[in-house]
């Protein structure tokens, strides 16, 4: 199995030996260059670019919007040591991510692992959370107490689709619906709840104290990995 | 710039003052002028208009002194007639003179025919009578000639007598002088107010335009340049404006250029700062993988958690230089705070989680719509949140909810800490809580902080 190819600009020899070794060591292949002007060499083959901002030549900023032109597909992080939030905001108009120096290398690690999954270049094998085998390329939910497999309606899928993507992460209950009914959350709905309700009873062991979707009270729903 | 320096004489020809003064005298120096001339006027006009309807205001039975001589010649020429030959006659008179009254009276006083008959007349005239009727009828209305029949009293043949409304005698609807003269008055003081009008319609209209100038605001946010008049008050008024916008211009390159600077320094330093910070941080973590004692690994996480704070306290210190210097750019538009909370609490729920703090929120489904820059309010929010879990994380709690706070709904955020006072927050709470406080200023919030050795609760809510 080939591992997931990076590619990582930076400048900073001492971060970047750094920061390479690290992922690395992760199990990535790392592609690090000094500079971004040959950036576009390596756009094809790597799932993920996680970019410096302040280079010599052309800038993080440049790069990352060229990359994203012609491969509007591919994650782009932004790890950069200018934290004003004129930089994030400027940054993250095209880039999925922002994180800022200094930082904690298993962060870094936490978000490479958010964005592969999310643009749907995760690690292959399914996906284990308790009881459940997920495998997502092929949409099949397996129960493992069972054996047999587990069926969801349209908006379930959605639902439980979207936290996946976003594992481990809490999304509110505005963020879950608008992605998944695309259109603006309307105060006091009880769709969601009911819809995650419906979807407890299908995959969760016992749908009144839940193991898979947690409820933040207060904020939204997590799928913890 | 055209703005040039006029002479006092200059000054006054082209001044407004000036240019209305010339206009009251004017009207000063006419008043003499003016009645004579209206005099003069409204003769010529009654001239004009007496000759052109002459034909039109002709009498109908010619003038008192022909009918008059007309009366007493038919009297004299019907001496020695018959009383029905003088009937005859004045019926044949009635004829061509039909809105005259004719009667006569023979030598014993009692009256004859009248054309037409008048009941007041007395059968039988008495010498009083014949007296109590001249009289009546000596410049009365109507216009009466009593004529003695035959011409002379010697005749013995009494008398007759013609009536006719004086209206037959005045020529009518012909207005008078006075009128005329009026009417010329009126129309040269109509055109003296004619002139003020519009004299001081031009200013107004001039004075309107440089306020539309002033309160219309171009792309770049000042008022554009007016366009220049004439060199009066008002005109030097706008070239004020002018040079006024001009200097704005400038001030404002000036700033931007200033604030680019100071954005790109800032941005410059932080990354110097964290660049040498983020090396030792990851020669902290490689350390941390090695062998080590329990000392020094307590050392190792001793240091790591100063990094941290070195970081945030580099991360305040550039913004709040930023935001008391007015650089930071807010987007202000309402917004449901209650998301943003959400969104921002969701991102925090980890480090609580980690830190084994008990989070309670409890916020209502409706939205709470305030003004707010999103990454403003974010801003705040972390500040307050990294404040509980740095300097009240002894506490094992954070509480959101919202609440009625001097009347208004307002956002609060509590914690179980030793509380503001204690010594630990002293040091480092300074500086992110005074960008809490600035932030909410820009966005109208205001934050009040009631703090005792139980625990703190930081009060968001608008200012009006």
């Amino acid at each position: 199995m080939n591992p997931i190819h990076l590619l990582y600009i930076e400048d900073d020899p001492e971060i970047g030996t750094w920061v390479n070794e690290n992922l690395q060591d992760r199990g990535y292949r790392v592609t690090w260059l000094k500079t971004g002007e040959r950036a576009l060499d390596y756009a094809d083959t790597c799932r993920l670019a996680i970019l410096d901002v302040m280079l010599p030549g052309l800038d993080g900023f440049t790069v990352g919007q060229r990359l994203k032109k012609q491969h509007p597909n591919l994650p782009v992080l932004m790890l950069s040591a200018r934290a004003s939030i004129d930089d994030k905001l400027q940054g993250l108009e095209f880039a999925d991510d922002y994180l800022t120096k200094p930082f904690h290398p298993d962060e870094l690690a936490a978000r490479i692992e958010v964005l592969l999954r999310r643009s749907g270049n995760a690690s292959p094998g399914p996906l284990k959370l308790q009881h459940l085998l997920v495998h997502e390329r092929e949409n099949l939910i397996i129960n493992q107490d069972t054996g047999e497999e587990i069926l969801l309606t349209g908006k379930q899928f959605h639902i439980f689709n979207y936290l996946l993507r976003h594992l481990g992460q809490i999304m509110t209950k505005e963020q879950i619906y608008e992605a998944v009914w695309g259109e603006p959350y309307l105060e006091g709905d009880k769709t969601l709840m009911v819809h995650i309700r419906h979807l407890r009873e299908k995959i969760e062991r016992d749908p009144a104290s839940p193991e898979i979707i947690e409820t933040i009270r207060g904020i939204g729903y997590r799928v913890r990995a | 710039m055209k703005f040039m320096k006029q002479s006092p004489l200059q000054r006054f020809r082209t001044s407004l003052l000036s240019r209305y003064v010339l206009i009251i005298a004017t009207a000063l120096v006419f008043i003499p002028v003016l009645m004579p001339a209206s005099f003069l006027a409204s003769w010529a006009v009654n001239r004009m208009l007496i000759l052109g309807e002459q034909e039109e205001y002709q009498l109908p039975y010619g003038s008192a002194h022909d009918l008059e001589k007309m009366w007493h010649e038919q009297a004299h020429a019907l001496a020695g007639a018959l009383p029905e030959e003088i009937d005859a006659r004045l019926t044949e008179l009635k004829a061509k003179y039909p809105d005259a009254s004719l009667f006569w009276v023979d030598g014993e006083g009692s009256t004859q025919l009248q054309l037409p008959v008048q009941t007041e007349l007395p059968e039988q005239w008495s010498a009083e009578d014949t007296i109590a009727f001249m009289k009546s009828g000596f410049n009365a209305d109507p216009y009466t000639v009593v004529a003695l029949i035959g011409g002379s009293q010697e005749a013995q043949q009494g008398f007759m007598v013609f009536e006719l409304p004086r209206s037959y005698l005045t020529p009518q609807g012909r207005p008078s002088d006075s009128r005329f003269y009026g009417l010329f008055m009126a129309l040269i003081f109509g055109i003296f107010i004619l002139l003020s009008y519009v004299f001081f319609r031009g200013i107004r209209r001039r004075l309107l335009r440089l306020e539309a100038a002033m309160t219309r605001v171009g792309e770049n946010g000042l008022p554009s340049p007016t366009d220049e008049g004439r060199p009066d008050e008002i005109g030097r008024l706008e070239q004020a404006f002018n040079r006024m916008v001009h200097q704005l211009e400038e001030g404002r390159q000036r700033e931007r250029k200033e604030e680019e600077l100071r954005k790109n320094l800032i941005a410059n330093l932080s990354h110097d700062l964290r660049t040498p910070l983020t090396v030792l941080g990851s020669h902290l973590y490689s350390m941390g993988k090695e062998p080590l004692s329990p000392q020094g690994r307590q050392s190792l996480s001793l240091m790591e958690a100063k990094l941290t704070d070195l970081d945030h306290l580099i991360d305040h210190l550039l913004s709040y230089n930023l935001l008391t210097s007015g650089k930071y750019a807010l987007s202000i538009e309402l917004q449901d705070v209650h998301r943003i909370v959400r969104e921002s609490a969701a991102a925090w729920y980890p480090v609580w989680e980690k830190t084994g703090m008990a989070v309670d929120i409890s916020l209502p489904e409706e939205p709470l719509r305030w003004t707010v820059d999103t990454q403003g309010f974010r801003r705040v929010l972390d500040n307050l949140f990294q404040n509980v879990v740095r300097h009240a994380g002894s506490g094992e709690y954070v509480g959101i909810h919202t609440a009625r706070w001097k009347g208004r709904a307002a956002l609060i955020i509590a914690d179980h800490g030793p509380g503001l006072n204690a010594a630990s927050t002293a040091k480092g709470a300074g500086l992110g809580l005074a960008i809490v406080e600035l932030l909410l200023r820009e966005m109208g919030l205001r934050l009040d902080a009631e703090s005792s050795t139980e625990g703190t609760r930081f009060v968001i809510y608008p200012a009006s």
